[in-house]
């Protein structure tokens, strides 16, 4: 099941090293597509040349519908891809402000850096820009605070907006970018007539072979939708959560109620557990052995944190089925990690404060006394949503 | 113009092949990791290093750049920094293969500025790109590209409102350009 790192499939290091690979193929198209130099870049706004529209809206269009059908046939959970938050002004004004550096500077950000290798000066004096104009966000930012979070929609996706299935979607986003492809096209003909130059170089045959290939591929993307996948059969059984502190004292006061079973790679399993915890092993990393297993108890799943979907075999299972709530990493901070005293000591934090101490004590081997509680000033706390993506 | 390697560079890629490619990347991206492709954070997060050295107490406690530092923790080990690291060698070794590499510093600029004003459009440029990028939480790359790809409302209405404001600027500064 993809994506892969959600499904805990490699480590920290080979996302790093892999990160970079796909940095490495992201920089080379970008240099082929001319997109290393301003002039290339800058022709879309002045109508001469619009292949930075053609190669962004194919490459949308592309992973789009590469994602419906990875999605539609169930090798790909689209639940568990991550959707930039939408906060509609900041974005907007943000869209505007980066359109005008555009044309002003001839780069976007990821063009800087390819011009910079490329050996462009331009390119250098653009990143320059860029990192001073990142810290003077950050000076600015108190007085932006409130509008830099307007316009919140969350993950909202236009399958959400127009009620249709990612694919159906993926297939009206495509019909529309090679519309626009042919308009584009007819622009720089014009264009070109108009003030007497040559028109950029067309090459009718790849054109229609590449959009040929998107269209087919969307489609396909469509058929997917017929396929019957694992993913809806999960779906029918709902699975309940429990919080870290409840299966804490669950394992304290009734061990022998659950079973709990790391869904984590055998080695991280391997390395530190839950206590009582099962491990997959390496003949059996789908857990298939849960079918089988006696419902004498409550299954706990966990995994490094929330679940994105549980072992099919889970489903069969006939007992009462529980997902971690936050997975080994909530565990870890609820219960392996020493608790601080409460900031702000109301008689129900006191109570919990109490009650962590002596999980902690418990399952570290500890079990120290709880220090006394001093009253502290509540500390302000903000909370900043990073953009995740470029 | 600096010397290139080869007198005829190769021609640039058609650019809907291009594009299928840059999909092919991006679609590998999502399919290993559940998350797409970047630039501007790496900037951002190298940005707040410095200032980490400059100020920590400052950045630390800063609403913005806390959470970049918060724990200790380094700005620049982050798979975007590493990725955008990529983005640097994928472009040295396209231009360098294909004949467009700049083996001496070179500037590439209208007809009628000298390259003092370019430099200076370009800087100040990338002052209004980084200011923008952070205000809209991602570039052309990680909003717009990557975003879009996966049909997010504020990513599409990121990339029309950056043809609009790129479109409505060009008119009133095309001494810079033509």
């Amino acid at each position: 099941m993809t994506p892969f790192y959600a499904f805990d499939a490699f480590d920290y290091t080979t996302a790093m090293v892999l990160g970079t690979i796909l940095g490495f193929f992201f920089g080379l198209v970008l240099e082929g597509s001319g997109f290393g130099k301003a002039e290339n870049l800058i022709n879309q706004f002045y109508g001469d040349d619009m292949r930075v529209f053609k190669v962004m809206f194919s490459a949308i269009v592309t992973a789009m519908v590469g994602m419906g059908i990875l999605g539609g046939v169930g090798l790909m959970d689209l639940s568990a891809v991550s959707i930039p938050v939408t906060y509609l002004w900041p974005q907007i004004v943000g869209g505007l402000l980066l359109g005008v550096g555009f044309a002003v500077s001839g780069y976007c950000p990821g063009t800087a850096v390819v011009a910079t290798g490329t050996g462009y000066v331009d390119g250098v004096m653009t990143l320059a820009g860029i990192l001073a104009g990142s810290v003077a966000f950050g000076f600015v930012y108190p007085a932006l605070e409130g509008f830099y979070v307007s316009g919140e929609m969350g993950n909202l996706q236009l399958t959400e907006l127009m009620g249709l299935p990612w694919p159906v979607m993926a297939l009206i986003v495509t019909l529309v970018a090679i519309g626009c492809f042919f308009g584009a096209e007819y622009v720089e003909r014009w264009l070109a007539v108009r003030r007497d130059h040559a028109p950029p170089p067309e090459a009718p045959a790849v054109r229609n072979a590449s959009l040929g290939a998107m269209v087919a591929l969307a489609l396909l993307g469509v058929l997917s939708l017929a396929v019957p996948t694992t993913t809806e059969a999960v779906a029918e059984r709902d699975i309940d959560t429990i919080d870290a502190l409840t299966l804490a004292q669950q394992i304290v006061e009734q061990p022998t109620e659950v079973y709990i079973v790391d869904l984590r790679s055998a080695e991280a399993c391997v390395a530190e557990r839950i206590q009582g915890a099962l491990c997959l092993t390496e003949e059996d990393p789908d857990a298939a052995f849960l079918a089988d297993m006696p419902a004498t108890r409550t299954l706990v799943l966990y995994g490094e944190g929330d679940l994105v979907g549980v072992p099919a075999s889970a489903q069969q299972y006939a007992g009462a089925v529980f997902a971690l709530e936050g997975g080994y990493a909530s565990f870890t901070q609820a219960v392996l990690e020493a608790p601080t005293p409460p900031a702000n000591p109301t008689p129900e934090a006191v109570a919990t404060y109490r009650l962590t101490s002596e999980l902690h004590g418990y399952f570290t081997g500890t079990a120290s006394k709880a220090p006394p509680i001093q009253a502290r000033p509540k500390a302000v706390e903000r909370k900043v949503k990073k953009g995740g993506g470029c | 113009m600096g010397s290139t390697t080869n007198a005829e560079p190769a021609p640039y890629w058609n650019p809907y092949a291009a594009g299928f490619a840059l999909g092919l990347v991006l679609l590998a991206t999502y399919v290993l990791f559940g998350w797409g492709l970047g630039s501007s954070s790496a900037p951002t997060r190298l940005a707040v290093a410095a200032m980490d050295v400059v100020a920590p107490a400052y950045t630390e406690a800063h609403g913005y750049w806390g959470a970049y530092v918060a724990g200790g923790e380094n700005p620049l080990q982050d798979w975007m920094v590493f990725e955008v690291i990529g983005v640097f060698f994928g472009g040295i070794v396209g231009a360098y293969s294909s004949g467009r590499m700049q083996m001496s510093p070179a500037v590439d600029k209208g007809p009628r500025i000298g390259s003092g004003t370019r430099l200076t459009a370009a800087f100040a440029g990338g002052i209004i790109l980084g200011f923008a990028a952070r205000l809209a939480r991602g570039c052309t790359s990680g909003q717009a590209l990557t975003g879009g790809a996966v049909l997010a409302v504020g990513s599409w209405a990121f990339m029309l409102a950056v043809f609009a404001g790129a479109y409505a600027t060009a008119p009133f500064i095309r001494r810079l350009w033509r």
